[in-house]
This record gives C-alpha cells, structure tokens and sequence, in this order.
C-alpha cells in the first residue's frame, strides 16, 4: 500500500513540475489597462494580479478544463472557461465598467416617512425627542403639516377632515382602536404603539397609493422589525407610569420574541400638578401587555405573531346643563396579528397577513348607559413582481369582517340626562364585509422622475355596494435639489357600522373623496436643509347626515378641503434638529342634519408648529416645540326654551361651527439625559408641558337654563414629568 | 485488493483535505506578514496584496476575514490618494469598495467588532469627496460606533480609530488634542494586554497608538514624553511609513510653532 501512495505523490509532484504560464493583459474601456485587476483560477489561489500596463502573468500546474476570474473594483466580474493544455495561455480580456446605481426618487406626494433608510424625513428618535409629545407616536405625527390637531390627544386629524378618516396599518393589519383614554369627554388619548419596534413608519396626508382602501384622507402606515434587533430588558419608571420591556434573539438569529407591560399610576402626577383628584372617580388607569413571536426560516421568508392587549378606566366629574356628575367610561382592546413574508426568486415578493382584534366599551352619565363590542377580522395579501430597475407591479387584496354590537340605555331628548330622565333601551348588532382589490404599476423611465398608477375596487357586503378608485401619482427632479410631485385620485369609506344600523335598509353610500395635489420640494444636502410646499383640494360627496325626523341617517352630505402646508427643517445628526410645519386650511361641509356647509370640526385655519431640538454634549439633548393655533370651531348656544312636561331646558343652536374658541397656544421644553447607571445604559427625561400655563380651552358649558357659560379648560395645565429607563 | 484501494483513496483524501485547510491559513499567514511590512504609499504592493487576500476567497467562499482584509488594502489604497491634492474619485471608488466588503463580513459574521471599527474610518473618509451627505456621513459613522462599541468595548483599534477621529474634529464640534489623548490612552493600556483571537485576526494599530500619543504630548508642549513615545512607536514598528511620513513631520511643525 504504501509503494502505491508513494507512486501517487511522485505522480503528483511530476506533474505539478510541469507548470504552464498563464499570462496577458487585463483593460478597460477604450483599451485602457487596468491596474490592480485579479486574476485567479475557480477553485484554487493561483493567480496573479495585473501591473500598471494591464499585464499579469503566473505559472499553474493544472491541466484541463479550468474557469478564470477576472475582477476589478467598480467593474463587472468575467468567467472564461479554458482549457490548459502544455502550452503557455494567454489571455486579453476586456471588462465592463458596471451600472451606477443612482439615487432614486420614489417619495410620493403628502407623505412623510420615518425609518432606517438615509432618505427619510424624520429619524424615530427625532420623533420619541418632540416636547410635549410624552414619546407618543401619534401626538408626534401631530407636529406634521397637514395635521389639524388642537386637543392634547393622540387623535390624528388631516386636512380638513375627521379622526375617522384616517386609517392606522401596522405590518398590514388595521389598527382600529390604537388608543386609551379615547372618548368625548375631557380626557387626553394615548396610543398604545411602541415607536422603539417600529422599522419604518410612513404618514400620507393625501394622494396614497391603491394598495389602501376604505380611507378618505390619510393614512398611517407601521412597519415593525421583522426580527428583533438583540437581546435585552428596558425598564422605565416615570412619575405617571411604569413599564418593563424585553426582547430576545436567539444565536442562530432565526427565532426572537419581545414583550411589553406598563401600567399609569397617575395620583402622585396629578397631585403633583395640582390636579383636583375629587374631580376624577375613580383616578385614570390604564393598562397594556403584549409581545411578538418571530421566526425567520430562510433569509427571504419570516413569519411573525403579534399580540397586545389593553384597558382603561376613567371617571371624569362633569357639571352639564341637566346633569351634574361623574362620567365613566372603561375599555378593552384586543389585537393580534400572524404576518407571513417571503422573497420567491430575485424579483418576486409575497407578504400576507390575518389579524382579529375585538373592542369593548362601556359608558354611563346620568340616565346615558351604553356597551360596545366591535370584532374585526382581516385576511390581507400582497405581491410585488419586479421586472426590471425600472418597472415594479404590486396587486393584492383582502378581506374585512367588521361586527359592531350596541346596547343599553339612551336618553330620548339629548338635552335631558338626568338619571330618571326619560330613555330608550336600543340594541343592535350589525355587521358587514369588505372584500377589496389593487393593482398598481411603478414606473421609472428615468432617475429622475417616476409615475405610479393604480386602481382598487371595494364591494361592502352590507350595503351591496362596489366602488372603483384610480390613482395617479407622479415625481420629478428637476434639478439635483429640487423636486416636484403631484398626485390625483378617488378614494372611498364605507361610514362606520352605528351609521347603518339606524339607516334605511343600510342604503348608505360609500362616502367619496377626490383628492388633488400639487408640491414642491427644494432638499440642499440631503435634508441639512429641506423645503416642502403642497396645495391640495379636496371634494367630499356622500357624507353621513343625520335626519332629524327619522332619528336615522342618509348620506346626503358634501362638502371640500383646500390649503396649503408649509415643511421647513434643517439638521445635522447628533447635532441639532429643527423643523418648522404650517398649514393654511380652509374646510367646509354638511354637518349633523344641516345640509348647507358649514366650518368643519377640524377646519383650523392657521396651524403651526416649531419644533428644535439640540445635543448639548453627546450625553444631553434638550428639546423645545411651541404650538400656535386658531382656535377650534363650535356652535353656539343662543338660547333655550323651556319644556316644561319634564322640567327641562332645551338649547336653541346658532349656525353650525359659527364660533370659534380662542387661539391655542403652547411651549412644552424637555431634557434627556444618557448616562451609565451601575454600568447600565440608563436614560433620564425630564419635561415640562406648556411651560406657559397658557388657558387652552377644551369646551363650554352651560348653567341649567343656559344663560350662563363656563368655560372646561383642557387637561394640559403646565406639568412636570420627570422619568428613568435602564437597559439591563 | 479492493480494500487497499479503498484505503489508498481514503488515505488521499485526508491529504488533501488536510492540505486545502492549511492552504487557507497558509495563504493568510503569507499575506498577513506581507501586510505587516507594506509601505503606507507602495500603491502597487498594496494592490497585489489586495489580489493575494482575493484569490484565498476561492479556498473559503464568502470568508469574513478576507472580506475585512480586502476592505482593509481598499482603505490603504484610499489613504495612498490623501495628500496635499486629493484624488476624490480614487478615494471615493475604494472607500465604496471598501464599505461593501466590510457590509458583507458583518452580514456574515455580525458580532464582528474588527470589521465595524474599520467602517468608523472607512465612514469618515467620505468627508473627503462628499461633505454634503454630511447627516448620511455622520448618521452611518453613529451606527458603525455603536455595534464597535457593543461587540468590542475592549478593542484597542476601537479607541485608536475614534481617538484619529476626535483629533482631527474641530474643538468646536467636541474634538481636539486635550479630547483625543484619554482615547490615545485607553488604546495603549488595553494594546498592552491585546491578545488576538487567532493569529489570522487583526493585530495592527500599536504603534499608530504610541505615535498619536507622540504627536498629543508634542502639541501639548510636552517634549520629552513626546519623544519618549516616539521612541516606543519607531521599537514596534521601525520602518513605519505612519510614523516616518506622517507623525514625524506633524511633530516637527508642533515644535517650530
């Protein structure tokens, strides 16, 4: 055996004595020689590297069939099979100069995005650092232009038009009651989303693509992590609430999990604050836990389970006209959502979702006793075929269950809510499906300009109504800053279900908006400094109104929307960030059961928003938003009559929305501190809302016979908070 | 008969096996001592080096050490157009070059201090052709930071890289001699009990340290613990081209002023 191994080692030698040389000259374009081009046989290190002239050689043993690589940074690869027989070889060999890839433009009209990539508009942690924001997403979405809001709460409101119509999407479910403390009376919501797992977070005040249905001005889109991003514990104590968080990511980073849990504890901050704790029975509470499950078989695919739950409970003392006590109100909000990706082929990507959530609620003042139950059902999927750098095809569909069950006791005269008052006892279940359709084309013929058109339908189960919306949207840069985008498009929303309920034969319509928009961007430096200006124009057909004689609804509401919203920003990461937002709106429609139009809850003339924040050192940042406002509309009281069967005033209404409440105003400043707390990273916040004190009001009440107005100023008085979260 | 053969085959396959493992770490031993002796401004040495780490990519497909010491000539190189006249397109085609290297290794290995510490400097050269990316630059710089910190507090290059960085940053913007030193400092101290993980990995950086601290006592006005470090420097590495070209003359200008 070991005469036969040495044989074969000696053939071995032999034949690698008999070296061969590869030799020749590597270039480029124009036949310019290429210096520092490799040069390498598959498989094995022999190979050489080319001199200033282009020129390689080396020797090699093997013999036969062989592939050669040739590379060069910024050039295309080449593979040459040869096949090496006992002469020299040589090789000239010309490579390609590969494609650049330039940066693209694909930002469409009104929309403002916040994630990872270099080209958003705002960073998370831009985001959580608002003052005043109390590091609550949607209150700092509030800061954008195009959002109307003036309340404290976390209700986003866009051009013009109401809360509802403005959709929430996270990782392709709809959120439908993202909120705490969400109700009419005075009380500031809160959302319940977590911005530290969010991957990427896209607001579209107006003109969003087909692949959204059943919203009528804007939506919010979320996106979480796909995997979580380490393994880790955050614990937050703050003076109104407490939360403990966790994530994991196995080693193989193929399997993560997370959860959240935090509860308020608001008596020792409304102490603090000088709130009049007698004024709430029992003291706000809420409460929410929740966590995903993650799992990444392949690097294409991952699938994801997520849950959350949450509740609240509130009683809020209120002296109203005919009833004088506390309102109550306590809810619960279910969410889960299992989302499947994955990438088939380069070109080919599948995304598909099934989300349940439930919500329940439950109301009483005076003789008003009310339950809720809302079950939502959502079965959502998308394709995204590329076919080319240029042309990209997106279709998909889905399916809503929506179900809403009310029950309990109403007063018979709005103006009487006494607790003996007379009432109705109403109970109704109602439910429906909404089965819709998009396709949508991408188009970039150039760099510098992009057209996406789309078209979706909705067929609602309920009403047997079908709807078709096309969408337009358009992009051009002009110029290296400068941009231009327009877009145009219908969209619809089939009105909320209590609507139906009390409708005739659940004849409604889908409401109808069209939406149309002109913008500007001027962008020096890659958002160092950034100028946005966007008109828009909305018309509303189909709105619900409601009928007095039927106590029912038909959908013969209209109205519009125009303004204009102003974005200037300016910042330089870790040094200081700043942005100014204004928006002019102008926003009229048919209102309750009057058909002329009138000023819009939310038609806010003027609206702006300052917001700076500065890094002091790396470790302290101090932050300062200031918000100035036209004051809400509201109807007047113009005087009452007396009813005298039950000993009660009625109160006779001016023109809807003819008045307005005063200009709000207010300055919130905060400071976070980053430190190391027994060698954990630790972070303290230190804020200050409406340093001012500024009156902001929130409503007006009115004495029994209404001759008296007072004034509910909001809940937002100045406040101190102070906080601590330790990573651990 | 047959059995022989089958043993005879075995046999020779363990040769080989054990002949393609020590090919790898042969070639890499090869060209990392190569690396150790390059001259800082020999362009077409520091090429066909590049090429040597290239052509070990066909022993071990997608290896995250030969990606960092590709990445690693790329910076070399780059540095090589840094001078009175900077070559922009040069020092922009290996710094990308450079920066998607490193993307691969840590893609590949994500706990991979060395690779994010050299995207710190990797990063930084992109002031030189680009500033007006300037939220990118510094953006990008945060994220390489943070993951070098996390996987390599301990690292000696983590504080000589960031120690370059801070000195050569305005004092203005939180930069300077009197910032840099400590960085300078921490590098020495933990250089001093610096042991690699293997003899593959990276182990460059000690005299850069000593001789920065060189430079720091020289502007500081502290001659003789300038020289002494210069000293120390010119004993690890004699012939360094950092040192001689660089650190040398930034000392002489600290004294005439």
């Amino acid at each position: 055996m070991l005469k036969i191994t040495v044989l074969l080692l000696i053939l071995v030698k032999l034949t690698e004595a008999q070296e061969v040389r590869v030799f020749g000259r590597v270039t480029g374009e124009k036949n310019k020689p290429l210096e520092g081009a490799n040069v390498v046989i598959e498989g094995s290190i022999e190979g050489s590297t080319s001199d200033s002239t282009g020129y390689f050689e080396f020797q090699t043993s093997r013999k036969g069939k062989h592939n050669i690589i040739f590379t060069f940074i910024g050039y295309e690869e080449k593979i040459i099979s040869v096949e090496i027989k006992s002469e020299d070889l040589q090789m000239n060999v010309r490579l390609r100069k590969s494609e650049v890839v330039t940066e693209e433009i694909i930002v469409t009209a009104s929309s403002f995005t916040s994630g990872q990539q270099s080209q958003v508009t705002i960073t998370p942690l831009e985001i959580v650092r608002i003052p005043g924001s109390d590091g609550d997403l949607f209150r700092a979405i509030t800061t954008f232009p195009g959002s109307n809001q003036v309340d404290e709460g976390s209700r986003i409101t866009v051009r013009g038009g109401e809360a509802e119509e403005v959709q929430t999407i996270l990782d392709l479910a709809t959120l439908y009651h993202p909120f705490v403390f969400d109700d009419d009376f005075n009380t500031s919501s809160y959302t319940t989303i977590n911005p530290w797992g969010l991957r990427g977070i896209n607001f579209s005040s107006g003109g969003f693509s087909a692949k959204y249905g059943n919203a009528l001005s804007a939506v919010l889109e979320l996106k979480s992590y796909e995997m979580p991003q380490g393994t880790g514990a955050f614990l937050w104590l703050g003076l109104a609430n407490i939360g403990l968080s966790g994530v994991y990511l196995s080693k193989d980073q193929k399997f993560g999990a997370t959860f959240d849990a935090g509860q308020t504890i608001l008596e020792p901050y409304f102490r603090l604050n000088g709130y009049l704790i007698d004024s709430y029975n029992p003291i706000p509470l809420a409460r929410g836990f929740g966590g995903t499950l993650s799992y990444k078989p392949s690097s294409l695919s991952s699938i994801k389970a997520y849950f959350d739950f949450s509740e609240d409970k509130i009683g809020i003392r209120n002296s109203g006209p005919s009833y004088d006590g506390y309102f109550n109100s306590a809810s619960s909000t279910l969410f889960s959502n299992i989302k499947f990706s994955a990438g088939i082929g380069s070109s080919f990507f599948l995304n598909a979702g099934l989300s349940f959530s439930r919500h329940k609620d439950n109301v009483t003042y005076g003789v008003l006793s009310t339950e809720g139950k809302n079950t939502y059902g959502k079965l959502r999927f998308d394709l995204v075929k590329q076919f080319s750098r240029k042309i990209e095809l997106n279709t998909g569909g889905e399916y809503e269950y929506l179900e809403d069950r009310f029950s309990g006791r109403v007063p018979l005269l709005f103006y009487n809510l006494r607790e003996n008052a007379p009432s109705l006892n109403i109970s109704s279940c109602t439910h429906s499906g909404r089965a819709g359709f998009y396709t949508e084309l991408q188009y970039k013929p150039l760099s510098s300009f992009f057209i996406v058109s789309g078209i979706r339908t909705d067929y609602h189960t309920l009403s047997e109504k079908i709807v078709f919306d096309p969408r337009i949207s358009l992009g051009w840069k002009f110029s290296a800053d400068h941009i231009l985008r327009a877009a145009y498009g219908i969209y619809h929303q089939f009105p909320s279900l209590e609507y139906y309920a009390r409708s005739v034969n659940h004849r409604l319509k889908p409401q109808q908006a069209g939406h149309y928009i002109l913008g500007y961007e001027f962008n020096k430096n890659q958002g160092v400094f950034l100028f946005r200006v966007e008109g828009y124009y909305k018309d509303y057909r189909n709105l619900v109104l409601s009928e007095q004689a039927t106590f029912g609804y038909n959908s013969d509401g209209k109205g519009y929307a125009r303004g204009v919203d102003v974005f200037i920003k300016s910042s330089v990461a870790n040094r200081y960030s700043s942005w100014i937002s204004y928006s002019y709106t102008d926003s009229k429609r048919s209102q309750y059961n009057v058909l002329t139009e009138s000023p819009s809850n939310y038609d806010i003339t003027h609206n702006m928003t300052i917001v700076a924040s500065y890094n002091i050192t790396s470790n302290l940042v101090t932050g300062l938003s200031l918000r100035y406002s036209t004051g809400k509309p509201y109807t007047p009281v113009t005087g009452s009559i007396y009813d005298s069967v039950y000993n009660v005033y009625q109160p006779l209404y001016g023109p809807v929305n003819s008045e307005r409440f005063p200009t709000y105003k207010r300055l919130d400043v905060n400071f976070q501190y980053i430190f190391s707390l027994l060698g954990r990273f630790a972070v303290a916040v230190f804020q200050i809302n409406n340093v001012l004190n500024n009156k902001n009001l929130y409503d007006y009440t009115y004495n029994y016979n209404y001759t008296e107005r007072k004034e509910i100023v909001t809940t937002n008085k100045r406040q101190f908070y102070l906080g601590l979260g330790i990573q651990f | 008969m047959f059995k022989e053969i089958i043993k005879i085959f075995f046999v020779f396959f363990i040769i080989t096996l054990s002949l393609k493992a020590d090919d790898y770490k042969d070639a890499m031993l090869k060209a990392i001592s190569k690396l150790n002796k390059i001259e800082d401004n020999d362009r077409s040495g520091i090429m066909k080096l590049r090429g040597d780490f290239e052509r070990i990519l066909q022993l071990k497909k997608n290896n995250w050490m030969v990606y960092y010491y590709m990445a690693y000539c790329d910076l070399l190189m780059s540095q090589t157009y840094m001078n009175e006249k900077p070559d922009k397109e040069n020092i922009k085609k290996y710094t990308e070059s450079a920066m998607e290297l490193l993307n691969k290794a840590t893609d590949l290995k994500d706990d991979f201090a060395e690779a994010y510490i050299l995207k710190i400097s990797v990063n930084s050269n992109r002031w030189q052709y680009e500033p007006e990316k300037m939220n990118d630059i510094l953006t990008k710089g945060q994220e390489a930071d943070d993951l070098a910190k996390k996987y390599g507090a301990n690292n000696p290059r983590y504080y000589l890289v960031n120690g370059i960085i801070t000195y050569f940053t305005p004092e203005s913007f939180g930069g300077g001699v009197d910032k840099a030193l400590p960085t300078f400092e921490k590098s020495w101290s933990l250089f001093e009990s610096h042991i690699p993980e293997d003899e593959t990995y990276p182990n460059w950086g000690k005299e850069q340290t000593a001789g920065m601290l060189a430079l720091c006592y020289a502007k500081l006005g502290k001659y003789e613990d300038s020289e002494k470090w210069l000293e120390k420097s010119l004993e690890i590495k004699p012939d360094s081209g950092f040192i001689k070209n660089f650190i040398s003359k930034e000392i002489q200008k600290a004294k005439s002023k």
